[in-house]
């Protein structure tokens, strides 16, 4: 019985990998004109790699997304854990700054895209201010909630101490909180691959977003689903690879 | 309640909150900043009045916009949790349902709903069904995801518990799990609506020729930035309504928890 199970066990996720392969092949050949077989999929690929789509190669697509990621992220985390350590420690902070915060929040970052276009027009800099908005939220509440979940003890040992304010601030309660704000950090990078598409679709001349968005103009679907395969396969590596040097940082602090 | 906790709970923000409207009024009015860019906030408010009757420019009134926002979002968002919670619960339960769905649910989690507005466009066009499939699809993922953990995390105790007073396999599931796992789901809940509602702002905006996304982009196509701060500000107090709506209901849900 136990035995019999294990081999289930083993089968069952090829079967479903089969099935949906099946149910692709049998979509496509069923209706052509409509859906695109894996064939014609790779074979799509095979051409967009050697022929550069709008004069820019496909890795250069790959490569700008990545790069306006980046960017509004590497700025999001300093100006996001800045703030919210403030808005942490600081009740008088958290009353003016965290009011203002707390009415802009709600609205979803890809609602900010017509303003910014009329502010910016749609070259680099609104794009990377739209992840940035997007993302500044998700690193300034994590690095809120981490100062607040800091244990009470490792305070009154700073107190006891006679630690000045910055120290405290910097020595102490940065340190202790440091779980919440790469959890902040790592959620910041998912959620601002998933505002770049968005970002991209406005108006923009390379990235990943602007390839499935033209796709779409074309009626292109292999192209379509060449682009979402590559968003897939990319937002799963950044979920994937960022706890390496996360648990690093966080282990220097504590052999210190 | 103490003196300074009042200070800064009630005052400090209200006066925040005041200034920064005076500002903006002010820095509008100077003409600092063109209307073209900012309104003011009075030609908000005013905006607000006339938009809830007047149809113009896009179409649709205030109402009507919030009303078809809602319905597409709501559609999509039950429709998820109707498959979403189902399937997660069983996928953290059964093994089998687990190793089955796993590979298929792995290779779609990666992809943003937004990814999916050009494939939908193509094969369903842009309308009612189109948007709440993309909905559908931002909430699923959320459901699915702390449903799965939530019977997963079940205290290994009261399911030891359950087995020794010989529960049944269903039992125990239905019993001890389902309830343990109350808690992540209706935090799955809470993403995924907000998961929903930021979806669809980008589903109107790309597909659609109605509601609150449809008239944000439309007022930058026609340069009408009131209509788009207007826009915005409804989007994101419709979206905080809703979240305190879900976390009322999940206190209510969660009542007999405390119940000792």
């Amino acid at each position: 019985m136990k035995e019999r199970k294990t081999w289930l066990y083993y089968a069952l996720p090829i079967l479903s990998l089969l099935l949906l392969a099946g149910g692709w092949l049998y979509i496509s050949a069923a209706k052509p004109e409509l859906f695109p077989s894996p064939a014609e999929t790779w074979e799509r690929l095979g051409k967009l790699i050697k022929r550069p789509l709008a004069r820019v190669p496909l890795y250069t697509h790959i490569f700008d997304s990545l790069k306006r990621v980046v960017i509004a992220v590497a700025a999001a985390s300093i100006m996001g854990v800045l703030l919210g350590l403030f808005m942490g420690v600081s009740k008088t902070f958290q009353a003016t700054f965290g009011t203002l915060f707390e009415m802009i929040r709600p609205i979803p970052p890809i609602a900010w895209i017509p303003l910014i276009t009329i502010w910016f027009g749609i070259g680099e800099f609104p794009k990377i201010l739209i992840i940035f908005i997007g993302t500044l939220a998700i690193v300034v509440t994590n690095t809120y909630t981490g100062v607040k979940l800091v244990d009470p003890l490792m305070v009154y040992v700073g107190q006891v101490f006679h630690a000045g304010r910055m120290q405290m601030l910097f020595d102490i309660i940065f340190p202790a909180a440091l779980p919440a704000i790469f959890g902040g950090i790592r959620m910041a990078i998912g959620v601002g691959w998933a505002i770049v598409l968005a970002a991209e679709m406005v108006g923009a001349a390379s990235g990943v977003g602007f390839l499935i968005f033209r796709g779409n103009e074309l009626r292109d679907l292999p192209l379509i689903f060449i682009c979402m395969f590559i968003i897939g396969i990319i937002g799963a590596l950044l979920s994937a690879v960022h706890p390496g040097w996360k648990g690093d940082c966080v282990r220097g602090i504590k052999r210190k | 309640m103490t003196k300074t906790n009042r200070w800064n709970t009630m005052v400090l923000p209200a006066i925040t909150i005041f200034i920064f409207l005076t500002v903006w009024e002010l820095v509008g009015a100077a003409g600092l900043v063109p209307s073209t860019y900012l309104p003011r906030p009075s030609l908000l408010v005013q905006t607000f009045f006339t938009k809830l009757k007047d149809v113009n420019p896009e179409g649709a009134t205030l109402i009507q916009n919030i009303a078809s926002s809602l319905s597409i979002s709501f559609s999509g968002f039950f429709a998820a949790l109707i498959v979403g919670i189902p399937l997660g619960l069983m996928m953290g339960y059964f093994e089998g349902v687990d190793r089955f769905t796993k590979p298929i649910f792995e290779m779609v989690r990666p992809i943003p709903p937004i990814a999916w507005i050009p494939l939908t466009i193509v094969l369903l066009g842009i309308g009612f069904k189109a948007k709440v499939f993309i909905i559908c699809f931002a909430a699923f993922v959320p459901c699915v995801m702390n449903s799965y953990t939530g019977v997963k995390m079940t205290n290994p105790t009261l399911i030891n518990v359950a087995k020794t007073c010989g529960a049944s396999r269903m039992q125990i599931f239905l019993n001890v799990s389902i309830p343990s796992a109350v808690p992540m789901v209706m935090a799955g809940v809470r993403l995924a609506l907000a998961a929903s509602w930021s979806a669809l702002v980008a589903a109107e905006m790309l597909a659609s020729s109605s509601g609150l996304g449809y008239m944000i982009q439309m007022g930058r196509l026609l340069a009408r930035p009131d209509l788009i701060v207007l826009g915005m500000l409804i989007i994101g107090l419709i979206g905080l309504l809703l979240s305190v709506v879900v976390t009322k209901l999940e206190e209510k849900l969660l009542e007999w928890r405390h119940v000792r």
